[in-house]
């Protein structure tokens, strides 16, 4: 169904690596993974763009979360609802980790979003910084603002990286990995807007779209 | 995109030493008690090329450090050789506890390492009591390192795992100016105050437009 009234749309994108085409483990592990396109668990027809009237404002971003524990621990434990894993080496050894060891990285074009210090690309956001689900036992450390922008005509993916053997079986299970997406869809008149804040070096969000809409008509009264 | 929210996260956990990236290798490495390990460049866990700075055109505001509570596990920030978090009497002192300010946030801030079970990791979730505000300017051409510390040393028999993490934001360009200009004001950076400050300059334009065309 076409929303032809709402120009400014909250949207959100879930993605398990169990569904649709299951992720096979021993393939993507220390592999980049689009969350849209990636071919496996629940993708979308094409990359995510923005056409030319579209603007779109990533708010969130999270992904599941790890825990580090002991080097001891054997490989199958349950701690707090993740498992332990093991590396991915020829002669795979327990690594301590709960949970898959994973990282999320936007990237706009060809252009990665999160640098280190020495302005080298890396992982992305840890899931264990900014957990999807949400628990008590996994809270955030991370708010991403300033929120990242996707211009008219770009293309947009988040990839996974995960590190860790951490999985019941040689495919990913139901919420074994998983990625979320909160972003803002400005549409028509509001992307307009949205790209003459861009262009005045204002922050792009539906109260400072909201502010250029009452300056305009304070101008014009 | 002039201010960029930024995060960077270590651990010990390595597959060699001095490594920059992570693999799928990575096993825990041991930790000698009340050593400060720089995050970046220390030699140990994951590791950048080059020591934490800004150049002339750069900004940052460190917004939120973090750390594991394992250990008596604390946090330092040092901006070229004066390290921010001091004793009251002026000594040097480990930083931030993990215990708060944890990572990740609900973490337990124990481990039986002789029972090697899964109730062994703590029950307890540690959540923070520490909030890094006002935040940490490194001003332009400073170089800064992140210190992690524990003050007792990881197990010889099962390594514990410890993590810290940074979160900054990195202002370029003309934000970087703005945010020097904030500086002079003495008013606090953000990206809020950032946004603030150039609407009242487009404002301030606006204004003096309607003045002169009023006059004519």
């Amino acid at each position: 169904m076409e929303m032809k009234n709402m120009s400014m749309r909250s949207q959100v994108y879930e993605w398990d690596a169990s569904r649709g085409t299951a992720m096979t483990v021993a393939t993507s592990v220390g592999n980049r993974t689009s969350i849209f396109i990636g071919g496996v668990g629940n993708n979308i027809t094409k990359p995510a763009e923005t056409t030319a009237t579209e603007f779109v404002v990533i708010e969130d971003i999270a992904m599941t979360p790890s825990l580090g524990t002991l080097s001891t621990i054997p490989s199958g434990v349950t701690v707090r609802g993740l498992l332990t894993g093991t590396t991915n080496d020829a002669a795979p050894a327990d690594n301590g980790i709960a949970g898959p060891r994973g990282y999320v990285q936007v990237r706009i074009n060809t252009t990665d979003y999160f640098l280190d210090p020495d302005n080298i690309p890396n992982d992305g956001i840890p899931g264990a910084a900014s957990p999807y689900p949400r628990s008590i036992n996994f809270q955030p450390s991370f708010n991403l603002y300033p929120d990242v922008y996707v211009l008219p005509g770009q293309v947009w993916d988040a990839l996974v990286t995960f590190y860790s053997l951490a999985f019941a079986g040689a495919t990913a299970a139901a919420g074994e990995l998983m990625c979320f997406v909160k972003y803002t869809l400005y549409d028509g008149p509001d992307a307009l807007i949205a790209n003459k804040l861009l262009e005045m070096g204002i922050s792009i969000n539906p109260g400072n779209v909201d502010w250029y809409k009452r300056s305009l008509l304070q101008a014009q009264a | 995109m002039s201010m960029r929210s930024q995060v960077y996260e270590w651990s010990n956990l390595q597959a060699n030493n001095n490594q920059l990236r992570r693999t799928t290798s990575d096993l825990p490495v041991a930790i000698v008690a009340s050593r400060e390990y720089d995050i970046f460049t220390g030699g140990l866990g994951n590791n950048i090329t080059k020591p934490a700075e800004t150049t002339a055109t750069q900004f940052i505001v460190i917004e939120d450090v973090a750390a594991s509570p394992l250990l008596g596990g604390a946090v330092q920030i040092r901006i070229n050789t004066t390290d921010y978090f001091q004793n009251p009497d002026v000594t040097d002192m480990a930083g931030i506890p993990g215990l708060a300010s944890p990572y990740p946030r609900g973490c337990n801030s124990t481990v039986d390492t002789t029972l090697i079970t899964a109730a062994a990791i703590g029950s307890q979730n540690t959540l923070k009591s520490f909030d890094l505000y006002p935040d940490v300017y490194v001003l332009p051409g400073q170089t800064f390192q992140i210190l992690y510390s524990a003050r007792t040393a990881t197990t010889a028999t099962s390594t514990e795992i410890v993590s810290c993490f940074l979160k900054y934001t990195l202002y370029d360009g003309p934000d970087a100016l703005i945010a020097n200009k904030l500086l002079e004001l003495g008013v606090t950076i953000n990206p809020n105050n950032v946004d603030w400050y150039k609407r009242s300059l487009i404002e301030q334009q606006q204004r003096s437009r309607a003045v002169a065309g009023g006059q004519q």
